[in-house]
């Protein structure tokens, strides 16, 4: 059948880290081998599904149909978000191995395969249920990628995180309880369908299912107040892992913009605007505590945290409205801030690499500079521009998102400076080493990444433009599912 | 040359001085001068035909969708600004040449002059104001990275960061003024904009766009009350403060008014905030210049207050203050690069810049002093010097807006005259003090060049302005008040007009008032005064410590906060979208209650709350946290749920081992540690979500499904179409197998990550150290008495047979893969706490690694072998098998799928348990243990 | 029989909340075996409530839903699959940071909400 190949994001990491645990185990070489080449193989191919998709193409899985068996749903977006994870995942995984931080623990290269195979797992599935199960898997996988190394910091930080995630878990199990019991599916497409048809004395059950599954991808994207576990998490994960993450935060939006653009279409007769209502103001104030945050911040880390959590409140507050210019604004600064933040973190690796109090080579502060600019969204990288396509799109609620978004990039400046300036600017102690070829690999490459971002941003605001286009025609999807078929 | 090649030139070219500084100073700024001429000449080429009047254009796309576009336009205005900027770059990279030290990086040092100036070329030369904000936003980081230059010292890293915060954040608030103008207009192309200024100042957004623009403007220029940055800034070399924060960057705010001046000038808004903070600033600016004793200091104020001035002039909003303002910022440039100068070649020369300490400089230092009269009589605006033309010029506007303004800019005026002889008299007149160090003499010509260029304009364009700046200011004026401007430039225009009285008025006062020095300055020692730069430190820490609480508040409490944050939220959210819904009642009928369920429940309730109640002891909570599992798989099998009931036993049983080998490395008991009020508040959230998840369960289980749920269809196809009767089993291996394969891969990497835990806190010193110490006291007793041991090992095969019937038959009844690895594994379990780990593990010939590398991998391989029929992933088939002597059995692929469960759940567990088993052999009680 | 089954999912709930807010590692990793009960249940009863009926052909024509039945499944080798993890994580917070308390700043010490001067 063709068509297999869209699955391959899913089973090629599996099979391959189902490899490395037979073979590899004690040949870090070997697993080094397999993880770079299939996280290559996985980006060629994303490459290719970027460049390839249009209309939705849905893959039944066990030759089932539609809603009785689970379904893989290949759009533009979700080939987007293939294309992130995969870059980032290379780019990172390159650093991580010129730069040996995978030597600190067992099992390194398996479990990055199998986060990158729960990342796309849970972009590619059209079944409800399934995200869930995909949504464990990168969980777990990102549990391991942690704690990679070890040390009390990272266990206590390693606790809360899957404590909190654990709970948001059964957050999703509660909301898909709901679901089911009301409305007897869970295919996503056949949810759309029949909510429109939703008797009345049956919608406040679904509103509450709606927020439940909100609040879920809250979690994961770290809106406010749910972004708890963030801080704590990212601040003490090793930096290559950090800087994957990047991508992490990226799932709450990604399943935020599926099931509002699907599910729960705006003004859909059900379920009203509950998510627009209740995303708008938790974006808000999740820029304000992430601005907040990295002013109040230390450590390099730790502020590269809160600007995560700054850049979601961003892409959150363009989402909102689920309208076109929103979400093509929310997906270039969703793949900005990936890049960016991505950045910002594997810095803060290469700067806690060093001793304490050394002084850090001027190298490492030009990077520091770049990373700090892409992040607060000053010219003249993508953040940028970024900034200025959610301004453009939020123009109808100028006084309160316009001003949320400058404060905010104020506050990340009042920070990053400060924080920059404690760093890299002291009397002269002892030079740190300088930067080794191996660890300028990634930050080069990312910000390579962002400068091609700025320069392309018309081109690249132009395909996600389409891709949005065919999200906001719930019915390509819908159709391609081909509901109720038998085999 | 293209405007855009002009401004981009010093981008393109900023990475030559740092590579050229491998041959030293002089080829670091050859390189840079060489890519500064080469900008200037490009500009210069096009003077003859933008005198004229006319425009050069250059125009590329770059995200239409925004309106933001690398469009550049060269006018009159722009011409003089990039002159000016890309002029004194010039003299600059001569004079910091020279000014820097031996062991000072010029390379990177010119560098980042070069990308200033490449950025403050683009703001002048953009026709786009996005792209305007690009360039302008540029400035202020590079104004930041040099004003820090000296990193080793503190005022310069507060310098830096007051710098950028003020004019940064000014420049955030002019982004929203620009997308607002943008707006109004239809267009961010300035050229666009400025045809349309009617439209823009009849629009209801006029004004927020007007004064988000100022505050950028106001920011950057140094505007009260923005003005304490500047000051602050002087703590970067000198060459910096001459170029960027007096001849230059601090102009930009005054660029841009006159840029859109067309657009937003001219309305009684613009004239009370741009003229009023304009004459404020000149006073403020003034008088604080006058008593500051720091050299720099004093030209930092003088360069606010001369900055307010042609703020002022800007403000006014008539074609001839425009032309004034014009003529000031060529002769404010002028004079007060080359004063910066000096300023730096006299704390060179007497290694202090300390108005005090120094004196008396004149002989020692004749030429210096002939530039700096030079550049100060211009400055406190004593003809023939260009000063006196501009200075004149202002007190002829401001004459003719009232009596009031005229007295102030008379005032603002006279303290100018006090300040900058001052300046000159207290450092190089007088005695000269003996404290100094080194006898302080003139530097070689290479420090002195680039001021003594500046002196040389300042006194030509004195003497003939209109062969001199002339053209230029006409240009100027004319691009910025969109007509024709002919200025009529010269020293003497006779006695009429009231400019040269108040000018005189001006330097009288201006000498009375330098006459008084001893007693106004005891008076303003004195007098209270408020501290810009304390309220900036108050005001930041402020937010910083706002910043701190919140932060704190919502991160600091670790877990137990998160979670408590976490559940009210959810609770809040779920009850407010439930309220705000429609809810109809269901009217499913309910089934009757029956007795033995009843009991079932009585205890799984008492031991539920009891474990609330009870659970500091962790023993009892984690027995009775058992009984309640296995009460629920009571409940599952009561509701027509064998497999789930299964399952359910089977789990429990490990995961309750596995809690309890866990409890051995823990304290038994919890400690009592929270408050009364913490435990209400925690009863208070768990009894709301017990609540509202009960009401909830209730709400669905007593109304219908609003549409025919999809397991209709298994249950029809479970036998026809997935080969199996069992229909749980069907969809767990069939309709919905891509589930399981995600599930076995959670379980599989939950065992790869304990493994790497234990593999790395076995690494770790301390943690070994803490396990070795650990007091196991008497809670193990004999781990493994003989009888049990022996006992166990003949159950062994009997466990293990036990697994393969539940694993064969699960298709059709209850029982699977799942079941028969839980099962397998609590066989090897038992045997484990029997008779001991390492008896066990040395009687196992398999790596658990390789169970679940080659579970994942037979469950990969089963999915992917459907491709081979042409089939999607996970598609099974089955057939029918008849034995001799073994009743007909069916063969489905969705078997041998549920055998890569079976492999992972069995690696996994056994995996979790090793693990935990090799943590107990680091404990002091290990020979009794390792048995 | 389901308001019973309501009020047991009630209970489970209220035990697991508040033990998952206690300070201490063991009793919060108790309290989210005790929520991971109460959604097993819920996920459960989302099929209904039949006695009697379990989902086998040849065995009854009006059969429990079996699809919860197969999502608890999978719900309840998913969560044993967590609680593992978390249980190994806190024994590695014990060995490596001294105590098992929860409440010390999720982040370490010396990690503190940061201070500046």
């Amino acid at each position: 059948m063709t068509g297999d190949w869209i699955i391959a994001p899913v089973v090629l990491p599996a099979a391959l880290a189902g490899l490395a645990l037979l073979f590899a185990r004690r040949n870090l070489g070997l697993a080094r081998g397999i993880s770079l080449a299939g996280t290559g193989a996985l980006l060629a191919l994303a490459i290719w599904a970027v460049a390839t998709t249009g209309d939705p193409q849905v893959y039944r899985l066990g030759n089932w149909p539609a809603p009785f068996g689970i379904v893989l749903v290949l759009d533009g977006l979700s080939a987007l978000m293939l294309l992130l994870t995969a870059g980032l995942a290379l780019t990172v995984l390159v650093q991580a191995v010129t730069t040996g931080r995978d030597r600190k623990g067992p099992h390194f290269h398996a479990l990055w395969l199998f986060q990158v195979m729960g990342l796309n797992g849970a972009f590619l599935t059209g079944d409800a249920f399934n995200l869930f199960v995909f949504f464990e898997v990168l969980l777990i996988a990102s549990y391991g990628l942690m704690v990679h190394g070890g040390g009390a910091g990272r266990y206590r930080a390693g606790i809360a995180y899957i404590a909190v995630n654990l709970v948001g878990s059964t957050l999703f199990l509660f909301a898909l309880a709901t679901v089911y019991a009301v409305m007897g599916t869970l295919n996503m497409a056949d949810l759309a369908v029949k909510l429109a048809e939703l008797p009345p004395g049956d919608q406040a059950l679904m509103r509450l299912a709606a927020v439940l599954l909100l609040m879920v991808f809250a979690v994961k994207g770290a809106l406010v107040p749910l972004q708890v576990w963030l801080p704590g998490t990212y601040a003490n994960a090793p930096g290559v892992v950090a800087a994957l993450f990047a991508v992490m935060t990226k799932v709450g939006a990604y399943a935020a913009i599926r099931f509002g653009t699907l599910v729960f279409p705006p003004g859909n007769a059900a379920t009203g605007n509950i998510l627009s209502d209740l995303i708008l103001p938790a974006a808000v104030l999740t820029m304000a505590v992430g601005g907040l945050g990295v002013l109040a911040s230390r450590g390099v880390a730790r502020v590269a945290g809160y600007a995560a959590i700054a850049s979601m409140g961003t892409a959150f507050v363009a989402i909102a409205g689920f309208t076109a210019p929103g979400l093509g604004a929310a997906l270039y600064y969703i793949a900005h801030s990936t890049f960016a933040g991505a950045l910002l973190f594997l810095v803060s690796d290469l700067v806690t690499a060093r001793k304490r109090g050394a002084r850090l080579p001027g190298g490492l502060a030009a990077l520091f500079l770049v990373a700090a600019v892409a992040v607060a969204g000053l010219p003249p990288l993508s953040g940028f521009v970024g900034k200025l396509f959610v301004m453009q799109a939020t123009a109808d609620h100028a006084a309160l998102i316009w001003s949320a978004v400058l404060g905010t990039s104020f506050l990340l400046v009042l920070g990053l400076s400060r924080c920059g300036s404690r760093l890299f600017w002291k009397a002269d102690d002892a030079p740190a080493p300088r930067l080794s070829a191996g660890e300028l690999v990634g930050p080069l490459w990312l910000t390579a990444t962002l400068v091609g971002m700025t320069v392309w941003a018309a081109p690249i605001r132009a395909h996600l433009d389409g891709i949005v286009a065919g999200l906001l025609n719930p019915a390509a999807i819908i159709a391609a599912n081909t509901l109720g078929a038998v085999p | 040359m293209s405007p855009a090649l002009i401004a981009a030139l010093p981008f393109l070219g900023a990475l030559l001085p740092a590579i050229a500084a491998q041959a030293g100073r002089s080829a670091a700024a050859l390189a840079a001068g060489a890519v500064t001429l080469a900008a200037l000449a490009g500009l210069l080429a096009h003077a003859p035909a933008v005198l004229a009047g006319g425009t050069v254009t250059a125009h590329l796309d770059w995200v239409p969708s925004l309106g933001l576009a690398a469009s550049f336009r060269l006018d009159g205005l722009s011409l003089m600004f990039a002159g000016l900027i890309l002029g004194i770059g010039a003299l600059i990279i001569l004079y910091a040449r020279f000014y820097l030290a031996e062991d000072e990086d010029v390379g990177r040092f010119l560098s980042t002059l070069l990308m200033f100036q490449g950025a403050m070329t683009g703001v002048v030369l953009t026709d786009n104001i996005l792209m305007l904000l690009v360039f302008w936003e540029l400035t202020s980081l590079s104004s930041f990275l040099l004003i820090g230059w000296w990193q080793d010292r503190p005022e310069g890293r507060q310098g830096a960061r007051m710098a950028l915060a003020v004019t940064g954040g000014g420049g955030l608030a002019m982004i929203a003024g620009m997308m607002i103008l943008g707006q109004i207009a239809g267009t961010y192309e300035i050229s666009d904009i400025i045809a349309r200024g009617a439209e823009i100042k009849a629009s209801p957004l006029y004004l927020p766009a007007l004064v988000l623009i100022l505050i950028g403007a106001f920011t950057k220029s140094a505007q009260f009350p923005f003005h304490f940055w500047l000051p602050h800034a002087m703590a970067a070399p000198t060459p910096v403060s001459a170029y960027l924060h007096s001849a230059t960057m601090v102009k930009a705010g005054l660029y841009l008014m006159a840029r859109l001046w067309p657009a937003l000038a001219g309305t009684p808004e613009w004239t009370a905030i741009v003229a009023t903070a304009g004459l404020v600033t000149m006073l403020v600016g003034a008088k604080i210049a006058f008593f500051k004793d720091d050299l720099k200091a004093l030209l930092a104020f003088s360069t606010v207050s001369h900055l307010g001035l042609i703020t002022f002039l800007l403000g006014l909003g008539t074609k001839a203050a425009a032309t004034a303002a014009m003529l000031h910022i060529l002769a404010h440039a002028s004079f007060k690069a080359a004063l910066f100068m000096v300023a730096g070649i006299v704390d060179h020369a007497a290694h202090t810049r300390d108005i005090r300490r120094l004196g008396g400089l004149a002989r020692a230092m004749p030429v210096t002093f002939a530039l700096a009269a030079v550049a100060a009589l211009s400055m406190a605006g004593i003809p023939p010097l260009n000063g006196f033309l501009s200075k004149e010029a202002m007190l002829t506007e401001a004459a003719a807006s009232g009596l009031l303004v005229a007295a102030l800019a008379t005032i603002g005026a006279m303290f100018s005259v006090a300040y900058s002889l001052r300046f000159l008299a207290h450092t190089f007149l007088g005695k000269p003090r003996k404290a100094l160090a080194h006898p302080p003499h003139d530097p070689g010509p290479g420090l002195w060049a680039a001021p003594a260029v500046l002196v040389g304009i300042v006194i030509a364009s004195g003497l003939l302005p209109m062969a001199t700046f002339g053209p230029f200011v006409d240009a100027a004026a004319g691009a910025v008040t969109g007509g024709p401007v002919h200025a009529h430039l010269a020293l003497w225009h006779g006695l009429e007009p009231p400019a040269l009285w108040l000018s005189l008025a001006a330097v009288g006062g201006g000498l009375m008032v330098l006459g008084g020095w001893p007693r106004l300055r005891a008076l303003w020692d004195a007098a209270p005064r408020p501290e810009a730069k304390a309220m900036f430190d108050a005001t930041l820490s402020g937010l910083v410590s706002l910043a701190r609480m919140v932060t704190d508040a919502l991160h600091g409490g670790g877990l137990p906060r998160a979670l408590a944050i976490t559940t009210a939220a959810l609770l809040a959210g779920g009850a407010w979208a439930f309220l705000t819904g429609s809810h109809s009642p269901g009217t499913r009928a309910m089934l009757p209650l029956e007795a033995a369920p009843m009991v079932v429940w009585a205890v799984l309730m008492a031991a539920t709350l009891a474990v609330a109640a009870l659970h500091r002891n962790r023993l009892l909570a984690l027995l009775l946290t058992g009984i309640v599992g296995l009460l629920l798989a009571a409940a599952f099998a009561w509701a027509s749920a064998p497999d789930l009931a299964l399952t359910q036993i089977a789990v429990e049983v490990v995961a309750i081992l596995l809690m309890l080998l866990a409890l051995n490395f823990l304290p038994r008991q919890t400690p009592v540690e929270s408050s009364r009020l913490r435990r209400a508040r925690d009863l208070g959230l768990a009894a709301l979500a017990g609540l509202g998840t009960g009401a909830l369960a209730f709400a669905l289980m007593t109304r219908e499904a609003a549409f025919a749920p999809i397991s209709a269809f298994h249950w029809a196809q479970s036998k026809p179409g997935a080969g199996g009767t069992n229909a749980v089993n069907t969809i767990i291996v069939d309709f919905r197998g891509y589930d399981t394969y995600g599930e076995i891969i959670v379980l599989g990497i939950a065992a790869l990550v304990i493994f790497a835990l234990a593999e790395t806190l076995l690494a770790s010193r301390r943690a070994t150290a803490r396990l070795a110490a650990l007091d196991t006291g008497g809670n193990a007793g004999d781990p493994h008495p003989v009888m049990t041991a022996i006992g166990l090992r003949f159950l062994l095969p009997m466990a293990l047979m036990v697994g393969v019937y539940l694993f064969l038959r699960g298709h059709n009844l209850p029982g699977g893969g799942f079941v028969a690895g839980l099962v397998f594994a609590i066989a090897l379990l038992l045997q484990y706490l029997a008779s001991g780990y390492v008896w066990s593990s040395r009687r196992r010939r398999f790596d658990s690694h390789a169970l679940i590398g080659a579970g994942v991998l037979v469950a990969t391989a089963t999915g992917a072998g459907a491709w081979v029929f042409g089939l999607p992933f996970l598609t099974s088939g089955y057939t029918y098998v008849k034995l001799p002597g073994i009743e007909k059995f069916e063969l489905a692929t969705a078997a041998l799928f549920d055998l890569g469960v079976f492999f992972c759940v069995l690696g996994a567990v056994l995996l979790a348990i090793a693990t935990l088993s090799r943590l107990a052999q680091h404990t002091p009680d290990r020979e009794r243990r390792g048995g | 029989m389901e308001a019973l089954f309501a009020i047991a999912i009630g209970a489970l709930t209220f035990t697991g909340v508040y033990l998952m807010l206690r300070l201490r590692s063991f009793p919060m990793i108790l309290g989210l075996t005790f929520i991971s009960y109460a959604v097993n249940l819920f996920l459960f009863i989302s099929g209904r409530l039949r006695s009697g009926a379990a989902p086998i052909v040849g065995t009854t024509d009006t059969p429990a839903d079996p699809l919860p039945q197969a999502l608890v499944l999978t719900a309840i080798v998913i969560s044993f699959g967590m609680t593992a993890v978390i249980v190994m994580m806190s024994l590695g917070a014990r060995f490596e940071g001294g105590d098992d308390r929860v409440d010390g700043g999720s982040d370490g010490p010396g990690n503190r909400p940061e201070t500046t001067q």
